[in-house]
């Protein structure tokens, strides 16, 4: 294994995105704020407890799920697409990376920079809520493994663009719809019966509904359902891409 | 041992044929220049060889070693300066060198040293905290090459490596690469200055629409005292007719 090409490889990453550092961390960071302040403190406050904890606490686990998701998304996709757009994806496919190498340096990247976003909502939630983290090793699974999904499919993305808007495409017509439907700021037993059954379809539901475990104990979710969809979207995303790299797909000529 | 062979290379792109099964090679140690008009399929034929591109057919080896079955072990072996810049802009002279070497598998300490070589080689050490976009023409292809000079590569692929150089350095570049040539290393140069590939090179080949039309030493295509221009002009322009 090239372990020192890897290490480059990640921290080159890493160092591509601080270089952008307003927009890859500070962004993300003044918009979870902003929710919080407006949706936790200013709504929450005329807010009842739902399931037993306050408004505040109840969405702040989907803020962080909402903005990792963005981050990871946004360095596969970014990440991949400029390195092809400038031609410089020619400096990793030239030197001695196996394909599953090329795509843990890449993925690395986007988990690193899905956790630092996630990290800091965490940091600057914990001056207006209690923030806690009822499970440790949950917090940990469900933030590293939902930041792989959307580095995978961050990546597909990157790899299928023509140019920079179809990036934002999936974004702004699925994952941002979808994650506001996945129940970040609602509980779904506040919807009537039939759109209960259509929101447990959303996968982002179950993305918010285990951060939300992990963080104040609550669940509305089967969580082997969650469990299973997750193992398997990065089994399937993971894959996919993979084969992709290994194929050469619009990375070689 | 050859350093480079290529056996009925083919590549296509969808119905456009781009290289037609063609096959050379180029001995350890030779100075080997690589011609052909633009779109005649010099570019692709190091873009196989390199990892770049893909093969529709046939072969290429690198010292022995085949470019896509084996070509983590392939690609340790070539250095490559393009045709075009195909860098990280925003990055500095320092971190393009330094990670370029990272990806070969140097330490830290082993980098620091090449990148200290490969800077003060091509006069770069003034320029090496700027970002590749602040550099002129001359300096960023001073920047290719380093590149491809950092992990001392045993074959050096440069394509078009003078383009847009001026004539001071393209004659300290002359110097250099003969002097690494002499000490063993195997070079493949494509130029459209067919007179530094006559000053340079020891055997020629050149391809046309996809195939090799001519691949002798160098002595071959001047014998009858012309030049080699001259001669490429004439088997192009037959070719042509």
């Amino acid at each position: 294994m090239n372990i020192i090409g890897l290490q480059t490889l990640v921290w080159q990453e890493i160092q591509r995105f601080l270089r952008v550092w307003i927009q890859a961390l500070v962004s993300p960071w003044i918009n979870a704020l902003l929710y919080i302040l407006i949706f936790g403190v200013v709504v929450g406050s005329r807010i009842d407890t739902i399931a037993g904890v306050s408004y505040i606490d109840f969405v702040l686990p989907g803020i962080v799920m909402m903005n990792v998701i963005g981050a990871a998304y946004m360095q596969g996709a970014f990440g991949l697409y400029f390195k092809r757009f400038a031609r410089h994806i020619e400096e990793v496919l030239t030197a001695p990376f196996s394909y599953f190498e090329l795509l843990l340096g890449f993925v690395t990247a986007g988990v690193v920079r899905g956790l630092l976003v996630g990290l800091g909502v965490y940091v600057i939630a914990l001056f207006f809520t209690t923030a806690t983290i009822a499970h440790l090793f949950l917090f940990i699974f469900y933030s590293v493994a939902v930041s792989l999904i959307f580095t995978f499919i961050g990546l597909l993305v990157g790899l299928w663009s023509d140019n920079f808007e179809q990036l934002s495409v999936l974004q702004t017509f699925v994952i941002t719809p979808l994650t506001f439907l996945g129940g970040v700021f609602n509980s779904v037993s506040m919807l009537p019966e039939k759109a209960q059954m259509i929101a447990k379809l959303n996968p982002f539901f179950y993305f918010v509904d285990g951060l939300r475990y992990s963080m104040i104990g609550v669940r509305e979710a089967n969580v082997w359902v969650g469990f299973s969809l997750i193992v398997g979207l990065i089994v399937g995303f993971g894959g996919l891409t993979w084969y992709l790299f290994y194929k050469g797909w619009r990375l070689r000529s | 041992m050859n350093a480079l062979e290529i056996t009925n290379f083919t590549k296509k792109y969808g119905d456009l044929t781009a290289v037609d099964n063609i096959s050379f090679s180029v001995k350890q140690g030779e100075f080997f220049g690589f011609l052909g008009k633009n779109g005649a399929g010099k570019t692709t034929t190091i873009s196989a060889i390199t990892g770049i591109g893909t093969i529709t057919s046939g072969e290429i080896k690198v010292f022995g070693i085949d470019v896509e079955k084996e070509y983590r072990e392939a690609r340790k072996k070539i250095g490559l300066s393009p045709q075009e810049y195909n860098v990280d802009i925003f990055a500095s002279v320092e971190d393009i060198l330094t990670h370029v070497g990272g990806y070969f598998g140097l330490s830290k300490k082993e980098r620091a040293v090449r990148m200290h070589d490969v800077l003060g080689i091509f006069e770069l050490e003034e320029h090496k905290k700027k970002q590749f976009r602040q550099l002129s023409g001359g300096l960023k292809r001073r920047v290719m090459l380093a590149r491809a000079m950092m992990h001392d590569p045993d074959l050096l692929i440069l394509d078009e490596p003078t383009a847009g150089v001026d004539v001071e350095l393209r004659h300290e570049l002359w110097a250099y690469l003969k002097k690494i040539n002499a000490a063993g290393k195997t070079i493949i140069f494509t130029s459209h200055y067919l007179e530094e590939v006559e000053e340079l090179c020891e055997r020629i080949a050149i391809i046309d629409k996809g195939k090799i039309i001519a691949d002798a030493p160098k002595s071959d295509f001047t014998k009858d005292g012309g030049t080699l221009e001259k001669k490429y002009l004439e088997l192009t322009k037959k070719k042509d007719s």
